[in-house]
């Protein structure tokens, strides 16, 4: 641990925030990822929720989705969570060039995800799977759209924004902003990055196999 | 030596002895990352809330008190709310929602965990400013906007939301009943977006208690209005994304045509009340919570005693905040709901009194013997606690679910719930407003009137908010436009007029406050770091604190309530005070010099 | 606070296992299994999953406790926010 006591009565800058053995942008993510949890919660549990409540409502997975397609998506988001693992593992290591090409390919399998859901968002829309009562065509009814659309959407939109998130670390890694010793930046979108991973998991799980 | 650098990308916050690069106008007081600066403008933006829900009541009190009559004043507004000065049927319920809406979401939480979050945390805790200082600027630049878009959904047509600050489905779902369309999704949007806010406030502050107190600030010597606000920002973070959730959900089926709470199409409406108040409950606890803190604070400070059982009073807040996630169906006794809900919410209601009336009883033994100086900021945390009395018996008698029968959404309610929030939370507010104006303004809030703000405001809310028991338990609903068409409750009127122009007179004396408060800033009111002769960690700084906060890092040797001990030459010892007769010895985590 | 260049946790061997155990929830899913007991195994394995990801690739194997405590928070709330919300019906 670094001396707190050599600070004393000496003006300092702030000490180092170790206190609780996890620094501060770490802790700062994980806490926010907390909140992202009940987030989803209020989502996925809605769903869970109303299809017990109103079965007739819903259809069976396979009836409407396409399950093969999605269980490979899901393994491409799965990938991308490895590459990020090496990308960081690359950094602390201080392999600055496998730091930029794991990104790269992270930031590559994330969107191959989202084009690969927005693919299937076009095909199930044609098919009158929607999220609006007036429209409804599909098997089941509106509220299997209207679950299916807010809670695949809103995952959807996350990955987005991680994906954002990814590019920003990469041109900042481009630049040489991170070191075995500075290395914040991208340990935090990581956990951001395989929380959005963690998520799909359980997501894909309730909607598409249940 | 570890990889995993303790070090951040970014850069560490100088303290106040190192050098400041000059800041132009608009990033020193406009987009401002100093959590004092930021502190501020939460407090400007929502004492003009408070201000405007104020404002509201009194029109809800106008009509109440002499329905159908007109306003005076009223022709300004426009037909749409009152033609002729009279208040129409359907702006009444936007008045009694908006008044809700404005006073919970813009007023006092703003006002408890805005502004003394940002205000106390870096301080009391020994730090230069928040873990996260643009995120906290975000914070505040998401709240203004928000509070922006509420009031501009006054102007739209239809007017302003009017389901009722719970916006219960299908009401609220549809304009068909309400004659209410864009009004309600400004209010959703204007509500998801404070969610960000709050979300991005709860994550800095957790985040800078956590890690950034200063050496020997342990867990059990952190001050408890910072503890309270700890605990309430854990609610924050948890509570709010639920209400995003459903406010999402509401939004869609309001304007996309979803069917979340379209019972037609397998929708339930129930579930809206579920996730609502399976937030709104926590939410009420982030509403006094910290009211709490700031209670003991000064209740501490004037009588000169330690806080009575400081560690049952961490304790409590953290009971009170884990039984606040499981009790949220007392808001929905009378909804329909699975009956066996009802008994087992009945149960955990009940339970969550247990931690309350600790704290009020380690209140009272705070005060205890105490060498008590009334001053107003104690005589405002005295109120608080009376107040607060009152308002959790009342929630006693509602936890029962058969009593409950007949007062819920009576008046009684309205008693209730206003106890806990103007007696409890704004007392608090108060309290913490005049104990902690000198440290931020530099001088000191005039003693006199400030004794004669409370005095009268104690008496007059009292006056206002007491009858409405009696109120209720005869059946007079809430939200009524015209309680008197009913003939059992036509000879309410005079009570009911009572009320209201004890409500008009405190409004008034409210005048005083904010006469006080802009007076005591003239630049020859001036007073020293330490007025109230306090201890913890903000009250060694200048008055106000520089940029940076403390000139080099402090460190605390004891707890923050080292009032009265015997054989000190104060009757205060600060926490950051080396102790004097034994060589200085180092604190929990300090090494030895080298 | 454990010392972060251990040997690395074995992320190839974790990600082998995500994708058998992804595989393995895929036919479980697609097969003809009573729905309990499809619905009992669907949740065991893709919360093993998750915490998988959790423990490995988001370290928290390798944190403090006190972050487990911190992460294991909103669990017990979605707990009961679902289980007792479903009573309703």
């Amino acid at each position: 641990m670094t001396s707190h006591a050599a600070t004393v009565g000496v003006p300092a800058r702030q000490h180092e925030p170790e206190l609780e053995g996890v620094y501060t942008v770490k802790l700062g993510m994980w806490v926010f990822l907390l909140s992202e949890v009940m987030f989803f919660t209020a989502l996925i549990g809605t769903y869970v929720i109303l299809r017990f409540a109103n079965p007739d409502h819903f259809a069976e997975p396979g009836e409407v989705l396409s399950i093969e397609l999605t269980a490979i998506n899901t393994f491409v988001l799965i990938c991308s969570s490895v590459t990020m693992v090496k990308a960081f593992a690359a950094l602390q290591q201080g392999d600055q060039k496998g730091l930029k090409l794991w990104l790269l390919a992270t930031i590559a399998l994330g969107s191959g995800f989202v084009g690969v859901q927005a693919y299937e968002y076009y095909h199930l829309w044609h098919d009158g799977f929607v999220p609006v009562a007036e429209i409804y065509t599909a098997e089941g009814g509106p509220l299997y759209g209207s679950t299916f659309y807010l809670m695949t959407g809103f995952h959807g939109a996350h990955v987005t924004i991680g994906v954002f998130a990814l590019a920003f670390v990469l041109f900042k890694a481009m630049r040489g902003s991170y070191t075995p010793q500075k290395l914040g930046g991208v340990e935090v979108v990581g956990l951001y990055w395989h929380f959005v991973d963690l998520v799909w998991i359980v997501l894909f799980t309730i909607v598409y196999l249940i | 030596m570890s990889v995993t650098a303790t070090k951040t990308d970014f850069d560490l916050l100088p303290y106040a002895g190192e050098q400041h690069e000059e800041l132009p106008f608009i990033r020193k007081y406009i987009f401002s990352t100093d959590h004092k600066v930021i502190g501020t403008q939460f407090l400007f933006m929502s004492l003009f809330f408070l201000l405007l829900g104020g404002m509201l009541a009194m029109m809800i009190r106008w009509q109440l008190g002499f329905p159908a009559q007109p306003i005076p004043g009223g022709e300004l507004l426009p037909d749409t709310m009152t033609p002729g000065g009279i208040v129409l049927p359907e702006f009444y319920n936007s008045l009694v929602t908006m008044h809700g809406t404005l006073m919970i979401f813009f007023a006092i939480m703003p006002l408890l965990v805005g502004v003394f979050g940002n205000l106390l945390i870096p301080l009391q805790v020994g730090a230069a400013d928040m873990a996260f200082p643009k995120l906290n600027m975000a914070s505040f630049w998401m709240a203004f906007p928000a509070g922006l878009l509420m009031l501009a959904s006054f102007t739209v047509e239809g007017g302003a939301a009017a389901a009722g600050w719970t916006a219960y489905a299908p009401l609220s779902s549809s304009g068909e009943w309400t004659g209410v369309y864009l009004g309600q999704q400004l209010w959703l949007a204007s509500l998801f977006i404070l969610g960000f806010s709050s979300i991005a406030g709860a994550v800095n502050y957790i985040t800078t208690i956590i890690n950034m107190r200063a050496p020997g600030l342990t867990w059990f010597r952190i001050p408890l209005a910072t503890w309270s606000l700890f605990i309430t920002s854990w609610l924050i973070l948890l509570a709010m994304p639920i209400l995003a959730g459903a406010l999402i959900m509401l939004l869609s089926d309001q304007t996309i045509g979803t069917t979340f709470f379209v019972p037609e199409t397998g929708g339930e409406p129930l579930l809206w009340q579920h996730l609502f108040w399976y937030f709104g409950h926590p939410e009420v606890y982030i509403l006094i919570v910290p009211a709490m803190g700031i209670t003991s604070e000064v209740i501490a400070n004037g009588a000169r005693k330690p806080v009575f059982g400081y560690k049952s009073m961490v304790l409590a807040i953290i009971s009170i905040a884990f039984l606040s996630w499981i009790v949220w169906g007392h808001h929905m006794f009378m909804s329909g709901m699975n009956p066996m809900l009802g008994n087992a919410f009945m149960i955990t209601t009940m339970l969550i009194a247990v931690p309350s009336a600790i704290k009020v009883f380690n209140w009272l033994g705070t005060i205890w013997k105490g060498n008590i100086h009334f001053h107003t900021p104690f005589l405002h945390g005295a109120a608080f606690v009376s107040l607060f009395i009152v308002g959790g018996l009342s929630g006693i008698f509602m936890a029962a679910t058969p009593v409950d029968i007949q007062i819920h959404d009576t008046y009684f309610i309205v008693a209730h719930l206003h106890y806990v929030l103007f007696g409890g939370s704004l007392f608090g507010i108060f309290a913490g407003i005049t104990f902690w104006y000198p440290k931020f303004f530099g001088g000191i809030m005039n003693e006199s009137l400030g004794k004669l703000h409370f005095g009268l405001t104690f008496v007059l809310y009292n006056l206002v908010f007491f009858p409405m028991h009696s109120l209720g338990v005869q059946g007079m609903m809430r939200r009524l436009y015209d309680p008197y068409q009913y003939d059992y409750l036509a000879d309410m009127l005079p009570l009911n007029r009572f009320i209201s122009i004890s409500a008009f007179l405190l409004i008034v004396v409210q005048l005083i406050f904010i006469v006080n408060f802009f007076m005591s800033m003239r630049r020859s009111n001036k007073c020293g770091p330490n007025p109230w002769r306090a201890n913890s960690l903000e009250w060694t700084l200048p008055s106000p604190p520089p940029h940076g906060n403390f000139q080099e890092m402090p460190v605390v040797y004891r707890g923050p309530y080292e009032y009265s001990v015997p054989g000190a030459e104060e009757d205060f010892l600060p926490q950051n005070e080396p102790p004097k007769d034994v060589e200085r010895v180092p604190g929990p985590f300090e090494q030895p010099a080298d | 606070m454990s010392t972060e260049e251990h040997t690395h946790p074995p992320y190839m061997k974790i990600f082998g296992l995500l994708a058998a155990m992804m595989g393995l929830k895929v036919l479980v899913g697609l097969s003809s299994l009573p729905k309990p007991i499809a619905v009992a195994l669907l949740i065991t394995i893709s919360f093993s999953s998750a915490i998988l990801v959790a423990m490995y690739y988001m370290h928290l194997r390798f944190e403090t406790k006190k972050l487990w405590l911190l992460a294991f928070i909103p669990f017990p709330l979605i707990a009961i926010l679902i289980l007792t919300v479903i009573q309703e019906w």
